[in-house]
């Protein structure tokens, strides 16, 4: 007997678009950036709590407007990150894990600056920022399929996410602006040598990055059951997973990720759970045990600084 | 009235644990380049085992039977705090147990984790020690067999039958900055090692040192397993220290102190780090001091902190990158014996 029920498939669905939404981006700054975010967990936090202060400080009730603003939001503050951060130290030469350390510390700042937010917002008006109930739009229809209820949620993310991958698409293969950005993730120095404006394209990289970021966690209000400052955090396991899947590299073996880390987390659960009564809090361990199988079995390397060490001949096997 | 011996030993007592963290941690990451951004695990899980070994053997040493009366109910917690004060001998052997096991727990651990991710660059490194710390903390809070959410209380302290609780903390002091110094001193020895100018080798050019012959990956698990054992064993001494731990202790904040630390003091030099854990536990020791006779206030002082610590992180990067302390120059026998040379033809 299989498990499986509408909910499942549902939120199966609903986590892939997520996660879809979370990691491409993040595969797509890395590979034109090299410069591993973990401040890419903050801009899923600050793109949903726009939404939570447009709600609970101005009674907003439209999600258009909380993405747009998200959209603006995360996509400044990851340009603010590139251009008071990452850039300097990249341009004096700094390594790859030095600047995922300044990466870290800006995590650790960007998080307690929006609690600082949470506490004066509270003083100001009495609601309690910090844990925030779900978020009730008035501008996304609810659908009937048959007897199935599709959300409001489940409608916005689903486009967002359509929406993001068409996008994507055409902007990387045809416009000229996406395909300098494919040539710079490719061979940066060959890229500015060939008189491609390097900064700038990283620039509109990070907009891109924060913006669909900042929008899918504007959208994510509408999901979860509560908001707090560390949502995006409880998702960085299951959003780098992804992105690793992808090697960092491949946006549309990230896309396939997406797909997979919710299947994992969703079906497969429930189906270790029927079976062998694994509790579903277990659920992230399984996208660890994961995380660890595509570390040993499919080492991303090359790109994503590894040295090709499973290629080292042992010693004495002559070839 | 302030307690300036209790403030100096609480103090004391926090930077020889955040020193031993802190000196393993930069000659992992400052000296090896091994981003290792799970400190937190391997500190908790050190804490865990050296909580649970002296908890359950304790009891069953004692002759109680630990399926009946377990140490997380309250008769346990109370038989534990009566048995602790007669046995000198248990209480101060369970605690040398308690730090070996965990070094070598922990360090296996370390070792084991070093290999799905030896092969990837540091970006990989990094992410993976940094999940597997927080799954760490998740598994615990839902594993009942080590209190789950509660945590293990009543830890007996190795020292808890001397009555002076002044004295006791003093002893305690003692040992805490008898295994700094231990640390340090192994550490010490293996920064200017042969051993040491390889590892600086691996971090500066992983590719150069692997075409040098150099096996970048046995050294990398040989690096996680040195400073993995000593993180576990400041876990015991926090364990110890507080004689109670939940999983709430070891969230990944502690990992992004301790690399505020070395940061601040300075990667790749071993007295930048003890420097930078001192100006942070005394910082923290004054605001747990402060925080309560601030009261209310509209931001809350942790989150300051927590700011400040970010901050500090990405401004010395930016601004000061060596941090207080410069990395410097290994002190081989050839060195000095160069050094003595160039004093001798100065003076004569």
């Amino acid at each position: 007997m299989l498990p499986l029920d509408q909910n499942t498939i549902i939120n199966f669905l609903f986590y892939s678009f997520f996660y879809l939404l979370f990691a491409v981006p993040l595969t797509l700054s890395y590979r034109t950036t090299r410069v591993l975010n973990f401040a890419h967990a903050n801009f899923i936090t600050y793109g949903a709590y726009v939404a939570v202060f447009l709600n609970g400080l101005l009674g907003n009730q439209s999600l258009l407007l909380s993405c747009l603003l998200a959209f603006l939001v995360s996509g400044t503050l990851a340009v603010a990150s590139h251009i008071f951060v990452f850039k300097p130290l990249s341009d004096r030469g700094a390594s790859m894990s030095l600047i995922m350390i300044a990466s870290m510390g800006l995590w650790i700042m960007y998080n307690y600056v929006l609690y600082m937010l949470a506490d004066i917002a509270h003083a100001l008006s009495g609601v309690n920022f910090v844990s925030y109930g779900r978020i009730l739009y008035n501008d996304v229809p609810e659908i009937m399929i048959g007897s199935l209820r599709l959300s409001g949620g489940f409608i916005a993310v689903s486009v967002a996410a359509v929406g993001m991958v068409v996008f994507l698409s055409f902007f990387l293969n045809k416009t000229l602006l996406g395909k300098a950005m494919r040539a710079v993730a490719d061979n940066p120095v060959l890229a500015e040598i060939s008189g491609i404006p390097r900064n700038k394209v990283i620039t509109v990289t990070w907009v891109i990055t924060g913006g669909i970021v900042g929008i899918a966690g504007a959208i994510w209000t509408s999901f979860s059951g509560t908001v707090t400052p560390t949502t995006g955090d409880a998702m960085i396991l299951q959003v780098f997973t992804v992105a690793f899947i992808g090697g960092l590299v491949s946006l549309v073996k990230t896309g396939i990720g997406a797909f997979v880390i919710a299947l994992i987390e969703n079906v497969g659960i429930s189906f270790l759970n029927a079976w062998f009564g694994v509790p579903t809090s277990f659920r992230t361990f399984l996208t660890f045990v994961t995380l660890l199988v595509i570390l040993i079995a499919f080492p991303p390397l090359g790109a994503a600084g590894g040295l090709p060490f499973r290629y080292r001949r042992k010693r004495g096997e002559a070839r | 009235m302030i307690d300036v011996v209790g403030f100096l030993i609480s103090w004391l007592t926090f930077l020889g644990i955040y020193g031993i963290l802190a000196v393993s941690l930069n000659f992992e990451s400052g000296t090896s380049g091994v981003t290792n951004f799970g400190k937190v695990f391997f500190y908790g899980l050190g804490a865990y085992i050296g909580a649970a070994l002296t908890v359950y053997l304790f009891l069953l040493l004692s002759g109680v039977d630990t399926s009946k009366v377990s140490p997380f109910d309250i008769e346990g917690i109370v038989l534990l705090g009566e048995l602790a004060t007669k046995n000198p001998i248990l209480d101060i052997g369970l605690l040398v147990a308690s730090l070996v096991l965990a070094f070598l727990v922990a360090g296996i651990v370390g070792y084991l984790l070093s290999y799905p991710i030896i092969r990837v660059g540091p970006a990989f490194v990094g992410f993976t020690l940094l999940s597997t710390g927080e799954l760490f903390r998740i598994f615990v809070q839902h594993y009942e067999p080590l209190g789950g959410s509660k945590g293990i209380m009543s830890i007996p302290h190795p020292f808890a039958w001397v009555p002076n609780p002044t004295l006791r903390a003093l002893l305690y002091l003692f040992i805490v900055l008898g295994l700094l110094a231990l640390t340090y001193f192994v550490f010490r020895r293996l920064y200017n090692s042969p051993l040491g100018r390889t590892l600086r080798a691996v971090r500066d050019d992983e590719i150069a040192a692997l075409c040098l012959g150099k096996h970048v990956p046995r050294l990398k698990a040989m690096v996680l397993f040195i400073g993995s054992g000593f993180a576990g064993m400041a876990g015991v001494l926090l364990a110890f220290y507080y004689s109670s731990i939940n999983p709430d202790i070891f969230v990944p904040a502690v990992t992004f102190n301790v690399w505020a630390m070395i940061i601040l003091g300075g990667m790749g030099n071993l007295e930048g780090s003890l420097l930078g854990a001192a100006i942070f536990t005394l910082f923290d020791r004054l605001l747990a001091f402060v925080t309560p006779q601030l009261g209310i206030t509209i931001i809350s002082p942790d989150y300051i902190r927590g700011f400040l610590v970010g901050f500090l992180i990405v401004a010395v990067l930016l601004f000061r990158p060596q941090g207080i302390l410069k990395e410097g120059k290994i002190e081989t026998p050839a060195w000095k014996v160069y050094e003595e040379e160039v004093k001798g033809e100065k003076s004569g």
